[in-house]
């Protein structure tokens, strides 16, 4: 009789009847899980046979609580979700609301709307980054991330009065107007940025452990990067040139040029350079924008109380993990009937098994990092 | 806790012992109040903000805090940064008794103090860090920002400080005694305070209608100029890939009796039996002309007689999507059980797409639709003791506070 | 081991005790073992002496750790308590004291507490060998390079017990991962220190010392051109390991296993193995500048006027000056580079730094062979 048991959610049959399986618990609070994710690792010694998340240690019930709000209140609720992409997040709502309501957006306000959403990303990129150089052992680098970030962040807090949960965009375009003082400091943002990227991408692109800690660790082929439903930069990083903002572009993104970075080899190295290529790719995009923001409204005529027409609606962004989609289903109200996010991160979340499989438990510190997951916005 | 509680006792009562034992208690406070070690012990949006207060620019270090430890056993403080739902509370409860006593805890952000933007209408978390272990300092905000975090901290300090050998640290007593009562008896004086000045208000304005002033004018309120929008007309952009009727007729050709749900839509959403489902799947997923490979999501929505499950399906490779909606009818059961069983079942898309794995358990844990052949059908997000199922409309639990209108 | 026998401190003790004794009445004196006690006074001062040595760095290393760090990182440090934060560690380590200590449950209690104490035993044991100074050190063995490879040993039975003896996964993962590491990274520590041992002819601390004293490039990373900087940063690479220390640190590895071996240790259990991985710091650092750096040699130039002036200064300031600098290059180090996996920490063991050892020892002999030595 074999002395292994499987736990709950474990699938492969026991490898050998001889040898004693080893289980480990990471999580809920664990340094390398980015929040409340609980990972169960069943282990032949250092080797990693599979990996089960145990997911809902943040589930805040915000769907059935949306039921409850107005839609213009749960924009709010979308901020919680992806906290580093906030902004994003705003958009991809108001992306569905807008659709559902016929609701054009002035021009100025998609100006707006690109470019707080590009920084956001770098922003986001930028903790990606910083975690993925902490969770590789370098504490040093886990600062440098978070140093630029902090300048995103003013710029941020300047426009929409917070640093993290924004609450910002509104169906027709955005809350407030941008001050006078955003266009020069966005610029000289820009400006630092360039040189600081430039310093990070020789400090860990190049870093020989970095690479062997990363170079050919979690790889995730192309067919499995579709079939688990990854997106994003993950999804990418696996050879499918797959980006809302080019393939199904919303907003201005089909006026603008910038490219779409693919890698091909699916490991956790080319989900580091991806994110680095994207970084240089937003700040392209803000270059455009910033010189021609339009003067004039920077919303279209607001509803005394907004409402949905019967129907149901789907809008998807594409926020710094990937593949953001809203569906909502009204009823007419004012309060949506049945609101449901396609979050980002729980798809990519999913292929972890197959990406861990026969890694050492170190790489897993590894593959989650470049993952990238954030878990409120999974659990939602 | 050692040797402290004894100090006082032998020493007190010796002349000029007090002023020693006030001297002991000071170098221990100062050195508990200046070296508070925090946990690593985040959930959500306030780790964000604790995490930029330990970065270069905040710089948590200043105050001799920056040594986060990962193991609760050698931590002094837990910020408790975001919500804690019910799944995490005995994790949490579990991490405060690991710490070594004296420890002190700081709830971050307004989901630790009440429940925040989750309080009304949520049946997954807690109101409040208070419920779960004893707080010492609270900080409002969502998220508080990271100088809020270090008025916490210096808070905490002065709280440290007042602390005495003769009144030893001892765990949960800071949950019962009196400061508790404190807070009880402050919250009542202010209320007396309160009553009080709406009398004298009240009072005033009653002198102001029978008697007022020689000199005075009424105000008149001007109202502000309030911007005005122009109403813009909507572009849409172009769908990618086939278009709708492309689709549909193509989709057709595999299975005869469905129908387009929504006319008006851009995006495909057809309507399949519960039998065809699955082998419509299968068509869409290996017909050249579609390739639908991706999966965007299942979800469902419950339409009080019936559930509507819906998987949105995508190619990759054109770009267009498909929704595929399956109307599932409810078993007929007793209305006492309703609520907490399981009401209809389906085919699994695993097979086709490994995707639905997770997605499939999220449907089955909120509405509580069993699918067939999945290999790990589980609850996902909450306990497998969880009773009901949250987004069914019949759903009730009775951690549910409605908010008041 | 008795102390040295020719220290100042030693002959001046044991002059005198017969002396003070011989006041003693008439009938016991043939009963007083004089040596004996002698012996023992001398054993009792050298104690004290190790325990201040090896205690006193370390709060300034952990400062010195902390500013550093900060200052890499674009931050300031500890700041308010004292000036510059100066007394932070002393907060620290009163709060430690007075913390809860318990063992956790299914804890194998004897072990889980003799872990702490060993830890603390091999550091100190290896203080007792390194020349300070001319006169100051404890004991100056023949056999110093051996006896600090078997403390080192010795070292890592700390590890592996608390790790065991914690009931803890992460805890016994992380034993047996610094278990193979140290036993790994021992060859290549011992085969520099035989390079060493090999150039200078001799195995005793005092005598590597000696036979570097001179002019700055009579010590060994100069001494033996380009051998002596390579076997220098073979010596850090592996030091590194051996301590245990960032980047190597696998067997703590905060983000894969919360802490390794001391996750389940709290308040004065932990900070022992906080205080030893200080000390240990501070005794590699020691014996790199011994074998290397010249020990208390100053620094001359062969301008008769700077030399003098150079060796007016007490060797033991230039013997901590250059240990505190070594200290300096091991910090730049851990806060620098991140972390390799435990396979690829082995093969770099094995697959390169053993066989680039091996080959600077053959250097070594065909250096003295050849006479390529700087006279």
């Amino acid at each position: 009789m074999s002395k292994n048991i499987l736990l709950p959610g474990f699938r492969e049959p026991p490898v050998d009847e001889d040898f004693e399986e080893f289980y480990i618990n990471m999580g809920p609070q664990h340094p390398s899980t980015h929040g409340a994710l609980r990972l169960v690792v069943r282990l032949d010694g250092e080797k990693i046979i599979e990996v089960v998340p145990h997911l809902g240690y943040i589930h805040r019930g915000m769907e059935k609580q949306a039921e409850k709000l107005n839609y213009i209140q749960y924009i709010m609720m979308s901020d919680r979700q992806d906290y580093l992409t906030a902004i994003q997040n705003n958009l991809g709502v108001c992306l569905a609301l807008e659709k559902g309501a016929g609701i054009g957006v002035p021009e100025r306000a998609e100006y707006i709307r690109v470019i707080l959403a590009e920084l956001s990303r770098i922003a986001s990129h930028l903790v990606f980054y910083a975690c993925f150089g902490g969770d590789l052992g370098g504490q040093t680098v886990l600062l440098y991330g978070f140093k630029e970030r902090e300048m995103i962040h003013d710029i941020f807090e300047e426009v929409t009065g917070s640093r993290l949960t924004t609450n910002f965009f509104r169906p027709g375009g955005s809350n407030k107007d941008i001050p006078d003082t955003f266009v020069p400091r966005v610029k000289a943002l820009l400006k630092h940025l360039e040189g600081a990227l430039s310093d990070y991408d020789r400090l860990l692109t190049k870093n020989i452990a970095a690479m062997d800690r990363s170079v050919g660790v979690g790889v995730l082929s192309k067919e499995d990067a579709i079939a688990y439903g990854c997106s994003g930069p993950v999804l990418r990083a696996s050879g499918v040139s797959y980006d809302v903002r080019k393939n199904d572009p919303y907003s201005i993104y089909s006026s603008l040029d910038f490219n779409v970075p693919v890698f091909y080899n699916g490991d956790c190295y080319d989900r580091y350079l991806i994110r680095f290529q994207e970084m240089y790719e937003s700040i392209k995009i803000i270059k455009q924008c910033i010189d021609k923001i339009p003067n004039g409204p920077y919303r279209s005529k607001e509803k005394p109380i907004f409402k949905l027409p019967n129907g149901s609606f789907y809008a998807a962004t594409e926020t710094a993990k990937g593949l953001y989609g809203t569906y909502v289903v009204s009823t007419g109200g004012n309060s949506p009937y049945r609101i449901h996010t396609r979050s980002p991160s729980f798809g990519n979340l999913a292929a972890l098994n197959t990406m861990a499989k026969g890694q050492r438990l170190s790489d897993l510190v590894t593959i989650l990092a470049t993952i990238d997951p954030v878990i409120p916005e999974i659990d939602r | 806790m050692g040797i402290m509680p004894f100090i006082p006792k032998i020493l007190d009562p010796v002349p000029g012992g007090k002023t020693i034992v006030n001297m002991v208690d000071y170098v221990v406070n100062w050195a508990r109040a200046n070296s508070l070690w925090p946990l690593t012990y985040g959930t959500s949006c306030c780790a964000i903000e604790m995490m930029s207060s330990s970065m270069a620019r905040y710089d948590i270090a200043r105050f001799g805090s920056e040594v986060f430890r990962d193991s609760p056993r050698q931590a002094d403080l837990f910020i408790i940064a975001g919500t804690i739902t019910e799944r995490m509370a005995p994790a949490v409860q579990m991490l405060w008794e690991q710490i070594p006593g004296p420890k002190y805890s700081i709830a971050m952000g307004a989901c630790t103090i009440s429940g925040g933007p989750f309080r009304y209408d949520n049946y997954a978390v807690v109101r409040g860090a208070e419920q779960v272990i004893p707080v010492d300092v609270f900080i409002p905000g969502c998220p508080p920002r990271p100088e809020a975090l270090f008025h916490g901290l210096l808070k905490l300090r002065e709280k440290i400080m007042k602390e005495s050998s003769r009144n030893v640290w001892k765990e949960g007593a800071l949950s019962e005694s009196e400061e508790r009562n404190r807070y009880k008896e402050a919250a009542l004086a202010w209320a007396e305070l309160e009553k009080i000045k709406d009398e004298e208000m009240a009072l005033a304005r009653e002198q102001f209608k029978t008697n007022p002033p020689e000199n005075y004018v009424p105000y008149k309120a001007v109202r502000v100029q309030k911007e005005t929008f122009p109403e813009i007309e909507r572009v849409n952009i172009q769908t990618q890939g086939k278009s709708v009727e492309e689709l549909f007729k193509i989709a057709e050709t595999y299975e005869s009796d469905i129908k387009i749900f929504d006319e008006s839509s851009d995006i495909l959403d057809i309507v399949v039996s519960k039998e065809k489902y699955f082998h419509l799947a299968n068509s869409l997923k290996n017909d050249e002309n579609i390739k639908l490979d991706y999966l965007i999501d299942i979800t469902a929505v419950d339409w009080n007689d019936h559930f509507d499950v819906i998987a949105q399906l995508m190619s990759t490779k054109f770009g267009h999507k498909v929704f595929l909606r399956v109307a599932l009818s409810k078993k007929e059961i007793s209305d006492e059980t309703k609520a907490t069983s399981i009401l209809a079942s389906l085919e699994s898309l695993t097979p086709l797409y490994p995707a639905a794995d997770f997605k499939e358990r999220e449907v089955y844990d909120m509405f509580g639709i069993y699918f067939e052949n999945h290999p790990d059908m589980r609850r996902l997000f909450l306990d497998e003791n969880f009773k009901g199922y949250p987004l069914r409309k019949d759903f009730t639990h009775p951690h549910i506070i409605p908010k008041p209108v | 081991m008795l102390p040295s026998v020719t220290h100042p401190i030693g002959d001046f003790v044991r002059e005198n005790v017969p002396n003070v004794l011989g006041y003693l009445p008439d009938f016991i004196q043939p009963y007083i073992p004089s040596a004996e006690i002698a012996t023992l006074i001398n054993i009792i001062i050298c104690m004290v002496a190790i325990a201040v040595v090896g205690i006193a760095p370390v709060p300034v290393l952990i400062y010195m750790e902390r500013k550093v760090c900060a200052h890499i990182q674009c931050r300031l440090g500890p700041m308010r308590l004292g000036p510059h934060g100066v007394l932070q560690l002393v907060a620290d380590i009163a709060k430690l004291l007075f913390k809860e200590v318990y063992a956790p449950k299914g804890a194998d209690k004897f072990l889980f507490y003799l872990a702490p104490i060993f830890v603390l035993t091999a550091p100190f044991l290896n203080l007792c060998v390194i020349p300070f100074d001319k006169n100051l050190q404890v004991a100056d063995l023949s056999v110093a390079i051996p006896f600090i490879l078997a403390m080192n040993g010795f070292g890592i039975l700390s590890t592996l017990l608390g790790g065991w003896a914690s009931n803890n996964k992460y805890s016994l993962i992380s034993s047996l991962r610094s278990g193979a590491q140290i036993i790994s990274y021992e060859i290549s520590f011992a085969m520099i220190l035989l390079l060493v041992v090999m150039l200078a002819g001799s195995a005793s601390l005092g005598e590597i010392t000696a036979s570097q004293s001179g002019h700055f490039w009579d010590w060994w990373i100069f001494k033996a051109p380009v051998l002596g900087l390579l076997a220098f940063i073979m010596f850090l690479v592996s030091s590194t390991a051996e301590l245990n220390r960032a980047p190597f640190d696998i067997a703590e590895a905060e983000q894969e296993l919360t802490g390794g071996f001391h996750t389940e240790y709290n308040g004065m259990a932990f900070a022992m193995f906080y205080l030893a991985e200080y000390i240990n710091l501070f005794t590699t650092s020691c014996i790199a500048t011994v074998c290397f750096l010249g020990g208390y040699h100053a620094p001359t130039i062969g301008i008769l006027a700077i030399d003098n002036i150079l060796n007016f200064v007490p060797g033991i300031v230039w013997f901590l000056g250059k240990t505190f600098f070594v200290v300096w290059i091991y910090m730049m180090f851990r806060w620098t580079f991140v972390r390799p996996r435990v396979d690829q920490l082995m093969a770099l063991e094995w697959k390169f730094l053993l066989p680039v050892n091996l080959l600077l020892l053959i250097f070594g002999v065909v250096f003295l062979a050849f006479g390529w030595i700087l006279p």
